[in-house]
């Protein structure tokens, strides 16, 4: 009996390790590159783990003329079947790799061994970018395999245009116009110009001097007014009277002078905060480019 | 038997052609950068894209894939009777581009079609290079290919700057 139970498990566990091996789909790779890619192999072993790659540099056949057969899918079913039964595999995964100047063409064709039929293809044109041929090579046995990581579509994603909604630009109109809102001249200088920014605060600042000055001023002549027009209220002399009267008079005058001078400075302070802002987002940064002619100035042809 | 399918003869056809159809389409997955993207498929709105697992029958389609603010797609493909077709598309995108220039009496034209003799102008331009002419009483007097790879101004000169040669 216990002969029997460890025959048993014996039997059970080979089951299950025979499944889980079963459970990798095996491949058999067919590359053909037209350049050296000395990479290529290492990496879909590295990247596929969930499958079991098998390589062939010695196949010469190329699969790719099957558009120029009435059934393409099936044109190629008993090399494909025969490849099965050598390599003892369920799919031959044919890469070839064309490079032609700064572009390259990839055609995928997946083979199942069991029917010898075509089941994937994928054919790809695109503008050569760092190690494209590799992440291509990724993104299409990923597919087939069901395991694409994100970083393979990022880096395919890099060599095209970007989204207008998605481009940041790094110094904006907008962000000037803020900086100048909070400091005049700040948004100039933030755009790279050498005299405006100085114009403005020294602007800015002059003015919110006076401002202050006439402010402190009119605060001054306010107090200077109520202290003589108590006085003057106080007093039964008559030279005093007249003394303090004047003075209030004339405080109330100066007093008069100075806040409307205050407003009319802060008038022309808040004015211009608001202008310098406003110029900041006009001359603000923004993308451009200069062309020049490139032909030269031509010469009347007097040759004849 | 034989008696009630000559009958139905009718229903038995279209059963047959209905399962022989559905037997002979192919998968079909759509991708496309950027994504959300609708896809039309024989004039046929698909939906949005990614488009995973749709049917296709073998033979020629076309695709029509389009976006606001990228150029539209027209794609035609002979689907072979494969497993299955998977297909990436990637937008280029439309850039919002500004032409100005200080010298008088040009006429600019862009990729042999659009002439214009303003001194400045708005373009919508799809990224990527483009060929630009400039005229002068006639005469072509500069060739030259700009790359549009975003929303940007161009500022056209005759004579480049001392300080910039």
């Amino acid at each position: 009996m216990q002969k029997f139970k460890k025959y048993f498990l014996f039997i059970f566990l080979g089951i299950l390790y025979g499944n889980n091996m079963n459970l990798r789909p095996t491949f058999l790779v067919l590359n053909h590159f037209d350049r050296k890619l000395s990479t290529a192999d290492a990496a879909l072993k590295e990247n596929f783990t969930n499958s079991i790659f098998e390589f062939d540099s010695t196949f010469y056949l190329l699969f790719d003329n099957i558009d120029e057969y009435e059934n393409p899918a099936s044109s190629y079913m008993n090399t494909i079947k025969d490849l099965g039964e050598k390599h003892k595999v369920n799919f031959v995964l044919f890469n070839q790799i064309k490079h032609d100047d700064d572009r390259f063409m990839l055609e995928g064709q997946m083979f199942n061994t069991r029917s010898g039929g075509l089941i994937y293809r994928r054919k790809i044109d695109l503008t050569n970018y760092l190690n494209g041929q590799i992440n291509e090579l990724n993104l299409w046995v990923g597919n087939v395999t069901g395991n694409i990581e994100k970083e393979w579509q990022k880096n395919r994603e890099s060599i095209l245009f970007k989204n207008p909604e998605n481009i940041v630009q790094e110094k904006t109109p907008l962000g000037a116009a803020m900086r100048s809102l909070i400091f005049p001249g700040w948004g100039q200088a933030y755009s790279g110009k050498k005299v405006s920014p100085r114009v403005w605060a020294g602007t800015e600042s002059a003015l919110s001097l006076a401002v202050l000055f006439n402010f402190l001023k009119y605060e001054e002549a306010t107090k200077n007014y109520l202290a003589n027009l108590k006085l003057y209220n106080e007093t039964d002399d008559e030279k005093e009277v007249e003394r303090f009267r004047n003075q209030a008079e004339s405080d109330w005058d100066e007093h008069k002078m100075f806040s409307e001078l205050a407003i009319a400075f802060a008038g022309a302070t808040g004015t211009g905060w608001v202008a310098n802002s406003i110029h900041a987002w006009i001359v603000g940064p923004r993308s451009f480019k200069n062309l020049y002619q490139k032909w030269d100035p031509q010469l009347p042809d007097t040759t004849g | 038997m034989s008696q009630l399918m000559i009958r139905h003869y009718k229903k038995f056809l279209a059963i047959m052609f209905f399962s022989l159809g559905l037997n002979a389409q192919v998968k079909l997955t759509v991708n496309t950068i950027p994504k959300k993207v609708n896809v039309k498929l024989d004039g046929v709105i698909l939906g949005e894209s990614p488009i995973i697992n749709e049917r296709i029958s073998p033979g020629i389609h076309k695709f029509e894939i389009i976006k606001k603010g990228f150029a539209p797609l027209n794609y035609e493909l002979v689907v072979n009777p494969a497993q299955a077709v998977h297909l990436d598309f990637f937008m280029n995108p439309i850039y919002s581009v500004k032409f100005k220039t200080e010298e008088t009496g040009l006429v600019f034209e862009i990729n042999d079609e659009h002439q214009w003799s303003e001194d400045f102008i708005r373009l919508n331009l799809e990224a990527g290079d483009h060929s630009l002419r400039v005229f002068k009483l006639g005469e072509i007097i500069d060739e030259q290919i700009i790359h549009v790879d975003e929303p940007k101004k161009f500022i056209y000169y005759l004579k480049k700057p001392i300080s910039e040669e």
